[in-house]
């Protein structure tokens, strides 16, 4: 959803007055775009509702709405420093009192999961509304890696979903991502992912989570991994390093929500999945090593060692060796070990090959939110070590 | 110091002398003393440039250290490193120290360089205007300094090169990932060397010939290597093209094995 046009050039086709909520959608076909509207309208009332929109839009079809045009925007999976500098100033413009941003295919999503999300931020104290998606098991798996482990164990808050593209943003909070986007907007960086849940959390602004049933998920623009991958996991280890006077203190992490139900699905074919995964990694065992070794310590290094003469059937990466792993690729980052975009792509292929230990864990008949929980407790098990070492980086690490 | 090799040359007055008696010996002592007193007296005119070089080189080095140790804690003082994290967002180009340090390296080294273009610029006045040494040593100091900057600059390209190589091609799972690597590092330290050696105006034809059938042979060896050995990547590719059109190489988000939980989907 990065735009490119400046603000300024939006036309409003009424003269601003004071709204409740100013909904942002990403660009969609039409027919989408009047199911949102549809869905919109039922769940609040019109006189509150400004839709900002980059696509060309029939207002016969909703005259009770008020819709302007927003700044053209390229399709993207994610939000980033544009979006939200632009949802700010949109907001700043109309007046409005909070904003709902949706992304791609936000068609899918039902009324209930609209209301939820901006009526948190319309009428109660909450900031930042964020949807927890009921994804089917083999999806989202970087946030279930990466993402979510790191953000629930150094920012102790439990959203499953940090990289949402829907999202309720109070004015204050949106004042807040503005404000952070602000940074990358000179350097021509405006495709820059934003961490809205570690902000939020900074700020010590309230958050809330809720379920979503999002029936399509949008896919990148760009749909390789290699190019994916560096740019959300090098923009997280940023803003990480970027806070790391907050989360090195120890918080208290909020109860965990009721547990969702388990969907038992059948086990698939899990060789085949993780097939080409496992030969990724163990190329990537018999060329990277002299660069793993760089970053990892020997014990780390032993565990891959362990896990390259594993077959596929019995391949599982231990938790607490993902957590070094990607602790010990925190530290590196911030040392700047090695060029970072080297760092990062020396990633990839330990990523995978914890992708295939999740899926032939699951596969076994494991609940895999229960895998991922657990994945997560492993990480806050060991933030003592990233804590200590990102303040004794030279000390003795076997 | 004339003196007293005037002192060392003039022929014991106790020893008869005769122009019969003269022996070869004696010229060739001779043409040796003079030799040794030309040598010498050149050194000697010398000297003074030698000692401004390294006067310069210390008083700088010096003012280096100075400068830097200030600079050091002033920008600690002012938390420069926290400041430039906040504002910085291209993480592309990483130094491999804090800019703080690379701040109090950086004027360290310009003093030290700049001691040393002023004490060979004293020694090169010195030298011009002493003695008529008829080696020209200065001219040919400065093509081993841009050498080793060419070989320098030239190990440190091909290490990021071969290192970038590495990765991309392990990550788009070819087979021969360090071969490629290796090639391509190669081909820079063979270009680099090339240059340096033709900096300082060695081998000349050879050289380049040499160059050539090198690089020629290197940059043949990995066209054969990778089209050889692409031709299955490059049918998945093609395939792959032709089936979804909008879908690019590498490691795809959602690989096409869907299982009955779906396809899997990284994002």
């Amino acid at each position: 959803m990065a735009t490119a046009d400046p603000i300024s050039e939006i036309v409003t086709p009424s003269a601003p007055t004071s709204v409740g909520l100013l909904v942002l959608l990403a660009p969609m076909p039409i027919e989408q775009m009047e199911s949102v509207l549809a869905k919109l309208s039922a769940s609040f009332p019109t006189e509150d509702l400004l839709i900002a929109t980059p696509d060309e839009c029939r207002t016969d079809s909703f005259p009770s709405l008020r819709i302007v045009t927003a700044p053209a925007a390229t399709p993207s999976s994610t939000l980033t420093a544009t979006d939200f500098v632009h949802a700010y100033q949109l907001a700043q413009k109309h007046e409005a009192h909070a904003i709902l941003m949706l992304g791609p295919e936000s068609s899918s999503l039902d009324s209930l999961a609209l209301h939820d999300l901006g009526n948190a931020v319309l009428t109660t104290s909450t900031d930042l509304a964020v949807p927890h998606y009921d994804l089917r098991p083999h999806v989202g798996l970087i946030s279930s890696a990466i993402l979510y482990p790191l953000t629930r164990t150094l920012f102790a808050s439990r959203i499953r979903f940090p990289m949402a593209i829907d999202l309720g943003l109070s004015l204050r909070m949106a004042e807040r991502l503005a404000s952070a986007a602000q940074r990358f907007i000179p350097v021509d960086q405006g495709e820059a992912p934003l961490w809205p849940v570690n902000e939020a959390t900074v700020s010590g602004y309230a958050i809330e989570q809720f379920d979503v049933a999002r029936l399509v998920q949008p896919q990148p623009s760009s749909p390789d991994l290699n190019t994916i991958f560096p740019l959300v996991i090098g923009s997280l280890f940023s803003d990480i390093d970027a806070k790391a006077a907050f989360w090195q203190r120890p918080r208290q992490l909020p109860p965990a929500r009721d547990p969702a139900p388990i969907i038992l699905t059948p086990c698939g074919d899990a060789a085949a999945e993780i097939a080409p995964m496992l030969n990724a990694f163990r190329l990537a065992y018999s060329n990277l090593y002299e660069i793993w070794s760089l970053v990892l310590p020997p014990n780390s290094l032993l565990g891959l060692k362990r896990l390259f003469a594993l077959d596929a059937a019995a391949f599982r990466m231990p938790e607490s060796l993902w957590a070094r792993i990607v602790f010990d690729f925190i530290l590196a980052y911030r040392l700047r070990t090695i060029n970072r975009g080297h760092l990062l792509g020396a990633l990839i292929p330990l990523y995978l090959a914890w992708v295939a230990s999740h899926i032939n864990i699951t596969a076994s008949g494991a609940n895999p939110e229960l895998h991922i929980e657990a994945v997560a407790a492993a990480f806050e098990a060991d933030k003592t070590y990233l804590v200590s070492r990102w303040r004794w980086p030279d000390r003795f690490n076997p | 110091m004339h003196n007293i090799l005037a002192t060392m040359l003039q022929p014991d007055p106790g020893q008869p002398s005769s122009v019969d008696n003269a022996s070869i010996w004696n010229h060739m002592s001779d043409a040796l003393h003079q030799s040794l007193f030309r040598i010498l007296s050149q050194l000697i005119a010398i000297l003074p440039g030698i000692l401004a070089l390294i006067v310069a080189l210390a008083i700088f080095t010096l003012f280096g250290m100075a400068l830097s140790a200030l600079l050091r804690h002033g920008l600690a003082a002012v938390r420069f490193d926290d400041r430039l994290a906040r504002s910085r967002t291209n993480t592309d180009w990483a130094p491999s120290t804090s800019p703080t340090a690379l701040v109090a390296r950086t004027s360290f080294w310009a003093c030290v360089l700049l001691g040393l273009i002023v004490g060979v610029s004293a020694f090169d006045a010195s030298f011009a205007t002493g003695a008529t040494l008829p080696i020209s040593l200065l001219p040919y100091f400065t093509h081993i300094t841009g050498a080793v900057f060419l070989l320098i600059a030239g190990t440190v390209i091909a290490r990021f090169l071969a290192r970038s190589v590495l990765i991309a091609a392990v990550n788009t799972q070819l087979q021969y990932a360090r071969y490629l690597s290796l090639g391509v590092k190669w081909l820079v330290l063979v270009l680099a060397g090339a240059m340096a050696l033709d900096h300082l105006q060695i081998g000349g034809v050879v050289v380049e010939l040499t160059f050539g059938i090198l690089f020629g042979g290197i940059v043949l060896t990995l066209a054969l290597a990778v089209g050889l050995g692409s031709r299955d990547l490059v049918r998945r590719s093609l395939e792959s093209h032709a089936e979804h059109p909008g879908e690019r190489g590498g490691t795809p988000l959602a690989p096409p094995n869907d299982g009955p939980e779906g396809p899997i989907r990284h994002i």
